[in-house]
């Protein structure tokens, strides 16, 4: 792996690029005006349920939701934050 | 006035019912009489009205997964912008040999589609055993209902993830990028594999294969030429480093990619429901012909009976 002299701030906390262009996606969509926000946030809705297998059984299946995501996002804003201030390198 | 009519019209129906009682006493399966059998127009009468009926339901379900497909293939056609450029870049390397393999099987989550899960999950196991072998460890991803079904029953202890549920919503990229996450973060993989059903048309559908590999495969095959190798000759602006971009690279790679699978699934599995309902509806007419021939001939020969019974009693009696 690289040194971590190049990797940026949202690959250090964890997340892959995916995750990353997804929270820049929807921020660009808060951006919108009404009515083209509701239809930005229909092309948002996320909804599975993800069964890990361990050894021939599944285990309980989780759900993920649009409100699932959300969380990340507050987490990652923190996290930013923090990096910015210095506080964490 | 209208009293006496009714009741004329009651009394009228009074006389006819007691004649049709013996009638359909002598339809039903038993001895007459005279030792004549019939056979039962109220079993095929009741058969050819649920024929009827399935037939208007799968006439119905083909309009509704045909209106469905409309909309659904103008989203795949759009996605395949999507991939398509990292074809062009990296490349589309099936044969490529690795230790660690993910096949990533999309199936559908409803049934009455047709062949296309079982052709799915046999391209899937072919895969496996391609890809089994010493040192080498190959595990799968299933994506929908059916093809979890199908391969719980020999190979259960090779499912790594299964994932149900994805149609809920209309098929968006970030429902898929954020199960392309959770994939991403849960498998190791050295290289995907996603077997799909591609849609051509409307009557065929191709079951593919789409590889993609992990960015140190990437690096590796890099390094060995081929067309991986042109890499190089690519400036990479920004402070990043090739191995980083090769990351994003392959991460964002693996979003689009299934992407374009899951909506060339899903529209290759409304075409396979078009096509199997409208079957279906077919048959079921053709069996509304023969049952209605069959009616039409156990009709006539009880009338026929009757006649002769009557024309025998009649000539018994005169002669």
């Amino acid at each position: 792996m690289a040194s971590s002299a190049a990797v940026p701030f949202w690959r250090a906390a964890g997340m892959t690029y995916i995750t990353y262009s997804n929270i820049c996606a929807s921020l660009v969509r808060t951006c919108l005006k009404e009515p083209y926000r509701a239809e930005a946030a229909a092309r948002e809705k996320v909804h599975f349920a993800i069964a890990k297998w361990a050894e021939g059984k599944p285990e309980k299946p989780s759900y993920f939701n649009t409100m699932f995501m959300y969380s990340t996002y507050l987490f990652v804003g923190r996290f930013k934050k923090l990096v910015d201030r210095k506080q964490l390198s | 006035m209208a009293m006496a009519a009714l009741r004329r019209e009651g009394r009228r129906f009074l006389i006819s019912s007691p004649a049709v009682a013996p009638r359909s006493a002598i339809f039903s399966e038993d001895l007459g009489s005279f030792g004549t059998r019939s056979i039962s127009t109220q079993v095929v009468r009741n058969r050819m009205k649920s024929v009827k009926n399935i037939q208007k339901i799968t006439k119905a379900m083909k309009m509704v997964a045909a209106s469905k497909l409309r909309g659904v293939q103008v989203k795949t056609e759009n996605s395949r912008g999507l991939w398509q450029p990292f074809s062009a870049l990296l490349g589309d390397a099936p044969s490529i040999d690795v230790k660690k393999n993910v096949i990533v099987t999309i199936s559908s989550d409803k049934g009455l589609c047709g062949g296309i899960n079982s052709t799915s999950v046999k391209v899937s196991k072919a895969l496996y055993k391609l890809t089994s072998g010493p040192e080498k460890e190959t595990k799968y991803v299933v994506l929908g209902e059916k093809g979890k079904v199908q391969l719980v029953r020999d190979s259960k202890k090779h499912i790594e993830l299964s994932i149900a549920e994805i149609q809920k919503n209309p098929l968006n990229y970030t429902q898929v990028s954020v199960l392309a996450d959770e994939i991403l973060k849960n498998v190791e993989f050295d290289a995907l594999r996603i077997v799909y059903n591609k849609f051509h048309s409307v009557v065929s559908f191709v079951p593919t294969v789409s590889t993609i590999l992990s960015p140190e495969v990437v690096e590796r095959e890099s390094e060995a030429g081929g067309k991986i190798g042109d890499l190089d000759s690519y400036e990479i602006e920004g402070g990043e480093t090739k191995a980083e971009i090769l990351q994003n690279l392959s991460e964002f790679q693996f979003s689009c990619v299934l992407f374009n699978a899951a909506l060339e699934n899903a529209c290759s599995e409304l075409g396979a429901r078009m096509s199997a309902m409208d079957s279906s509806s077919r048959n079921a007419g053709e069996m509304l012909d023969r049952l209605t021939l069959t009616y039409n001939r156990t009709r006539q020969a009880s009338i026929t009976t009757e006649l002769t019974e009557i024309i025998s009693g009649a000539s018994a009696l005169t002669g």
